[in-house]
This record gives structure tokens, sequence and C-alpha cells, in this order.
């Protein structure tokens, strides 16, 4: 691993999202603080399902969330596909690079871009919640692997499409509509309780309870699973994704 | 040393027709220093060997060594040996050209200070001083050439490849391409060189080599080729039309 060619892949990713920061900083920050204001304050006010917490507290890590897996799978899909697309992706495939280095300076750049939005999600936050987190280790622990896995995932997925909707198909048919039954505005006691399970195999659910556990000490699953469980997905995709690259699937003729 | 060996490469696609032979049981040596011109209609099997060479492509069987290295094997010792100017423009067309070529310079490992440096001289030497705050897209067509090919340059590379260097410019700055390609040779860099333009092979290269059908139909050098006072070009069409 060289640290120069490594922070160069990183850097290029970090210089695409900051030529275009009104896409891709601003109109998340303003999408985050849409949500904190109509479901946490306008209609945060009028429920109160948990006692000593109030539905924003409860609400705001599950938006934090989305912003990090949003910002992370956009950065990595996106940048990608436009690399393959324009034939750019070769600058980097005739250089002595090597695949991991490529892999990890997507996922910097990806993680980057997650935890710029988030940070500013962070700071809307701060007027409206109590956003200190309760748990500052794990707090940093579900952050960086959700941005990581979604960095993978976003990479999977910048290597399979061949058109620029099929970027978007994942995260409108797959990843909302996992995140929006995926606790982020409820808990899991609020739903009938024969459709629990389906709670509990959708994986942003662990993602959301685990970020929610770090903030507010709230939480209702097995955290460790959760946490193996997440960390396991980024190890089994980091190696999917480097033996694509070392095949050159999709990236070399 | 070789600059350049390629032993029996084979290099077939598949696609809806089936398979498709792009370059066919070739071997070839280049030497060091030499100025070498590959020849070839389009669809000859040229840009293809060159991906091969360069990584862009795999190939099907055979080997390629570059400067000793094998390709896949060692592959970035023998890319740290190669510069490449390909045929079609792979920049990010809307990044500032001081910014890419320090991000190309940054992916062959220079350090920030040599990277500004070589950025710099190259600059200077390809009168793109002027344009360096420039996205891409906003240089004409002959100064992008000389971007690709400055780009091409930023780890001083030991073998230069040029895809179609003078593709598309006019005349007046395919002449002052040909004086700096000259001058690298002089240096003592190795170059291959595919063009569709036979008087810049005619007046570059000390050797060429003809593609067709994916073969090496003729590698002979510069005298051989221009003997009894034939032009490259004539004799470039008596074999591509006998095929």
């Amino acid at each position: 691993m060289n640290i120069i060619r490594l922070s160069a892949v990183a850097k290029r990713e970090v210089q695409r999202f900051m030529r275009i920061p009104v896409q891709t900083i601003l109109a998340p920050l303003i999408s985050a603080a849409l949500y904190i204001l109509v479901f946490g304050i306008i209609l945060g006010n009028r429920i109160n399902f948990l006692e000593n917490i109030n539905y924003i507290d409860f609400v705001f890590p599950g938006i934090l969330m989305m912003q990090l897996i949003f910002g992370s799978y956009s950065q990595s899909a996106f940048s990608l596909f436009f690399h393959r697309s324009t034939k750019t992706i070769t600058e980097m495939l005739t250089s002595p690079l090597s695949y991991s280095e490529i892999v990890l300076g997507y996922i910097i750049g990806a993680t980057a871009r997650a935890l710029i939005v988030s940070s500013g999600v962070y700071a809307i936050a701060i007027i409206f919640t109590d956003a200190t987190p309760a748990n500052i280790p794990f707090f940093i622990f579900y952050v960086l692997v959700v941005s990581v896995l979604f960095a993978l995932l976003g990479l999977l997925i910048g290597l399979w499409a061949e058109k620029m909707e099929q970027l978007n198909m994942l995260q409108t048919f797959v990843l909302t509509p996992l995140i929006y039954v995926g606790g982020v505005f409820n808990s899991i006691d609020m739903l009938p309780e024969n459709i629990h399970w389906l709670v509990k195999i959708n994986p942003i659910f662990y993602m959301v309870d685990g970020i929610r556990y770090s903030m507010i000490g709230y939480s209702e699953s097995n955290l460790l699973s959760g946490a193996f469980f997440l960390t396991g997905s980024a190890v089994i995709l980091f190696a999917l994704v480097i033996y694509l690259f070392k095949i050159g699937w999709k990236l070399r003729s | 040393m070789n600059a350049l060996e390629i032993q029996n490469l084979h290099k077939t696609y598949t696609d809806k027709k089936g398979e498709k032979i792009a370059v066919d049981d070739v071997n070839l040596t280049v030497k060091q220093g030499e100025f070498f011109g590959l020849l070839g209609q389009n669809g000859a099997g040229k840009s293809t060997m060159i991906s091969c060479i360069t990584g862009i492509n795999q190939f099907t069987t055979g080997s390629i060594l570059v400067m000793g290295h094998d390709i896949e094997v060692d592959y970035q010792q023998a890319r740290l040996a190669i510069g490449l100017s390909p045929q079609d423009f792979n920049v990010d067309v809307f990044a500032k050209i001081e910014k890419s070529i320090d991000l190309v310079g940054g992916y062959f490992g220079m350090s920030k200070a040599d990277r500004n440096t070589r950025a710099q001289e190259l600059f200077e030497l390809f009168d793109l001083v002027q344009f360096k705050d420039k996205p891409f897209q906003a240089l004409s067509g002959g100064f992008k050439r000389r971007y690709v090919l400055a780009r091409a340059l930023m780890h001083d590379p030991d073998v230069l490849i040029l895809d179609e260097p003078t593709a598309g410019i006019d005349v007046e700055q395919r002449r002052a391409l040909w004086k700096y390609l000259q001058e690298l040779h002089k240096q003592g860099k190795t170059i291959i060189l595919t063009s569709h333009y036979l008087e810049e092979v005619e007046l570059l290269c000390d050797r060429v080599a003809v593609m067709n059908h994916g073969k090496i139909i003729a590698d002979l050098t510069k005298a051989e080729f221009t003997k009894g006072g034939a032009k490259l070009e004539d004799t470039y069409l008596k074999l591509t039309e006998s095929i």
C-alpha cells in the first residue's frame, strides 16, 4: 500500500464531489432539515410513544443514517460509473495503482462525503434535539461501518450498471423502502406483531438501531449481533469488490 | 534490454455474432531507444494490442514484457515504465488540467514537490501554462493532444506509446508535436507510434510494422520500406492491398 497513490485516488474523489457542492452537500442538508422539521418537530410534538424520549431524539439518528447511506452510496456508485462510461478509469488502470489502493481510495472519498453531509445534518440537529452521542465509540463505529458498507455497495453497482438509471433503481426500489421500514420513524413495537420478522430481516434496522443506541441509549435489537453482521458484510463486500477489480469485471475488456 | 517483448499474443472478443480475433498470434520486439511505427487499417488490431500492453485490455494467451517486467505478474513495475497517449481522450473533462496532471503524478507515486516541478516543466514544454487553470473541455483539439502527451510523460517513462497522437489537429500543431517527439527520441526514450499519417511515420520512425486482421504482415526498417526511393505510403498500400 503506497500512501501517495492511495491519497491521489481519494483526493480525486473529494475534488469530484466538491466541484458540485449544491448537488452533493447542500441538497441532502436541505432534505435532512425538512425531515427534522416535519417528522421531528411538527409531527413529533404530537407523538409520545416512549417515556422519557422525545420523538425528535428518536427520529434523528435514523435521519442521520439515511444521509450516511445515500451520501456514501451515491458518491462511489456515480463516480465509478462516470469513470467507466467516460473511460477515465483507464487513467488508473494504466498506472501502477494496486486494486486495493483504487478500491480504498473510492471508499475514503465516499466516506468523506458521507461524513461532511452528516456533520452538517448534526449541526442542524443540535438546534432542535439533544443530539450528543451517549456512547462515542459506538457512534464512531456505526458511522464508519455504514459509510464503508454503502461505499462498497455503490462500487458493486457502479461496476455492474450499464445505464445511469440502474444506479437510481437500487436507491429508489431497494434502499429507500428498506430505510422507511427499517425503524427510522417508528419503534418496532408500533408495528403489528405478525410483521416484526420483516423488520428483523432488514439490515437497515440494525444500522438505525445501533446508531440510535449510540446516541440516546435506546435499542430494540441485539447490538452485538448487529455489529458482527455489519462488520462481516463489509469484509465480504470488500473482498468481492477487490476480486472484481482484479479480474477486470466490466473494467477491462 | 528490449523495451517491449511480445510473444504469441492472442486476443479474442466475443460479441453477439460470436468470437472475433482482434490480435492473432503476434510476436514483436522493440529495442530500447527505438522509434517504432505500427501501421494498419482501422480495425487491424493496433489499438487492441496497445490496450493489452498498457493494461486496459486483457488478452487471451501469450506474454508481454515491458522493460523486462511481465505486465501481468509484475504489473506495477511494467506500468511505471509506460507512458500512454491514447487515441480517445480519457481525461476528466470538467477538471482543471493542473489538478488532473497532479492526480496522475500521484497515481504513479510521485511526491508533491516532484509533481509540481514536473507539471511546470511539461506545461512549459507544451505551451500549456496559460491553460493550467482551465478544464480539459475548454482546450482546443491541438492543446488537448498536447495535454495528453504531457500527461503520458508526467512520470518520465522509458517507453512512450502514442496512439494516433496527431489525429484531428492542424498542420502547425502537428509539426510542433513532431519536433517534441524527435527531441524525446534524442533523449533516449523508446517511442511506439501508431498513425494514419504515413508521412509522419516515415519522418519519425526507425522501424515500421504493418498489422492486418490482427497479424503482423511486415516488420522492416525504414530503409527497407523506402528502398529504391519508394514512399512508405506506396509500400504500405502494396502490402495491405495484396492481402
